[in-house]
């Protein structure tokens, strides 16, 4: 008995994915999150410190890591960074002015060695609202295309208001994960 | 062994006699042991003191220290300079470990003379070394940066033909987005002083709505907004109907605000009134001398506008703020209850008053 509940362990814990969600301050990373998880979303306090959310997506299990966006907690995010399989950069569509700040943020976490090997997946939130710019847009502020060309990534548009887009983009994020990590499946 | 020879002797004849003879030969022994130690010792310390002079004295010990240091530092420039003329590697690698070898032989120093050396020069011994180690990786990376560990494809005749064409589509793409990046702005209002701003929210505009650059102004924002931000006001009074989204403040002083909003983030704030109804825990980070109140903004249909938003019934979070300044459990200096005694009075802004002085 001991045995095999070990090896179904290894097994569980192989079809683990540990997921990262970064970005800068009222971008919606929590309500993200609390979408997918099918949570209430009416009352969300910016977040001091963080969450985790174990959710069960397609047959793998993913631990997602949300992290408070607040400038003065931005530098413990890179206690985050071990072992991180997928990286999620959430971006406020709305907020044109600090568009520069996210550029700048995101490219330093792209630098980091530790996620380099993570696959990015960009949601470009808030597109409910009215005059939000759209992900194209996003990515070309961003200079997404400028990125290392090892680096797997995506662009995805979507609303953690009304659920829209959220599905299609983790779709990708899990599937790009999938093929590198458990190609043997 | 005589000793024991003797006690086990079946006579067991005790006489004194042999008793002192044994005692005498005993001691004989055992100056004799100690005469030999002395003189090995004095033997180890002429062949020790021919290889190392220094031995045992403090002052010899660091003269001969900070030689070997000088030498290993100009050794170290001088690979630094090598360099500069991109000379060849190998030769360099060759030298650093020379280098490297050299300041593990004064490390060894120290530790073979640290029992007679006061601590003081241990350390920093000890300190020197460490400083020496770090130049030398410094250097070592420097000169000889680590290649990246890669997988490589070795067809890379092909290959190279199509990296050119690669790298030129960058430089044309990135081109295309210098041009590119300047962004739209946001409906708002700003860049004004001294005048009074009103905007009505119809049912059909539900968007963001942006304050930047305001100075003594007053703003009015009646109906149902999804999201505002809030950049650089000074001495103006801001009063908004209820806030679908999040509300974003930063660079404030001198305000008073009127929110209604599911979140609100507040940064860098001066001396600014908060009334607030809001569903989450207002935060504020860089701010100081905020106070904060119950919402008490009224226009006509405020009612209907609040229960559509879900902002109708207050959660009292007004006054629960958190300081990302201040992570202790006692209150943060930074914000307060504003007394109930210095509160305005519930603020009516009239729906027809349309008149925004040359907005």
């Amino acid at each position: 008995m001991g045995l095999l509940s070990i090896i179904r362990k290894i097994k569980k814990k192989e079809k683990e994915m540990r997921i990262l969600m970064v970005g800068l301050d009222n971008s919606g990373k929590t309500t993200i999150v609390l979408r997918i998880n099918g949570e209430d979303t009416s009352v969300i306090s910016p977040t001091l410190g963080f969450n985790i959310r174990t959710i069960n997506y397609q047959k793998y299990t993913l631990n997602i890591w949300d992290v408070g966006g607040q400038k003065t907690i931005r530098s413990y995010w890179r206690n985050y960074f071990e072992e991180t399989d997928g990286l999620v950069w959430v971006v406020d569509s709305s907020d044109i002015r600090r568009l520069d700040d996210c550029k700048m943020e995101l490219n330093n976490l792209l630098k980091e060695e530790r996620l380099s090997g993570a696959s990015l997946l960009v949601l470009a939130n808030k597109q409910d609202i009215q005059g939000a710019l759209k992900p194209a847009e996003i990515a070309k502020v961003l200079n997404l295309d400028a990125m290392d060309k090892t680096r797997h990534w995506k662009i995805v548009g979507c609303s953690a208001y009304t659920g829209e887009g959220l599905v299609d983009g983790f779709d990708w994020l899990v599937q790009d994960i999938a093929s590198r990590i458990y190609v043997l499946d | 062994m005589d000793d024991e020879e003797d006690l086990s002797n079946p006579k067991k004849i005790s006489n004194e006699d042999s008793i002192s003879q044994k005692h005498s030969a005993m001691i004989e022994r055992l100056t004799n042991l100690h005469q030999s130690r002395l003189q090995q010792q004095e033997i180890s310390r002429k062949s020790d003191s021919n290889l190392s002079p220094s031995f045992e004295s403090t002052k010899s010990f660091l003269d001969r220290f900070s030689s070997l240091k000088q030498a290993i530092e100009t050794e170290l420039d001088r690979c630094r300079n090598i360099s500069d003329r991109e000379s060849k590697s190998i030769l360099i690698k060759s030298d650093l470990e020379k280098i490297s070898l050299s300041i593990s032989n004064l490390e060894k120093l120290v530790a073979e003379n640290s029992y007679f050396l006061p601590n003081y020069e241990v350390r920093s011994s000890l300190k020197t070394i460490s400083d020496l180690k770090e130049k030398l990786e410094l250097v070592n990376s420097e000169l000889l940066p680590k290649k990246k560990f890669a997988f490589k494809s070795k067809s890379s005749k092909t290959k190279e033909q199509n990296n050119v064409v690669v790298v030129n589509e960058n430089v044309i793409k990135e081109n295309d987005v210098d041009s590119n990046v300047k962004v739209r702005d946001s409906p708002g209002f700003r860049d004004k002083e001294g005048v009074v701003l009103i905007k009505h929210f119809g049912d059909l505009e539900e968007g963001e709505f942006t304050l930047e650059n305001l100075n003594s102004c007053e703003i009015r924002l009646i109906g149902r907004l999804r999201a505002i931000f809030v950049h650089k006001l000074k001495n103006c009074r801001v009063f908004v109907g209820p806030i679908m989204g999040s509300v974003l403040i930063e660079q404030v002083e001198d305000c008073l605000f009127m929110l209604a909003s599911h979140q609100i983030r507040i940064h860098h704030a001066k001396k600014t009134d908060f009334y607030l109804r809001v569903r989450s825990r207002p935060i504020i980070e860089d701010s100081n001398g905020v106070r904060f109140a119950p919402y008490l903004l009224v226009y006509d249909g405020i009612e209907s506008d609040l229960k559509e938003c879900s902002l109708y019934e207050d959660t009292g979070n007004w006054g629960n703020v958190d300081d990302f300044r201040w992570l202790r459990a006692v209150q943060s200096p930074n914000w307060s209850i504003l007394p109930e005694g210095e509160r305005s009075g519930t603020v009516y802004i009239s729906k027809s008053e349309t008149s925004s002085e040359n907005s």
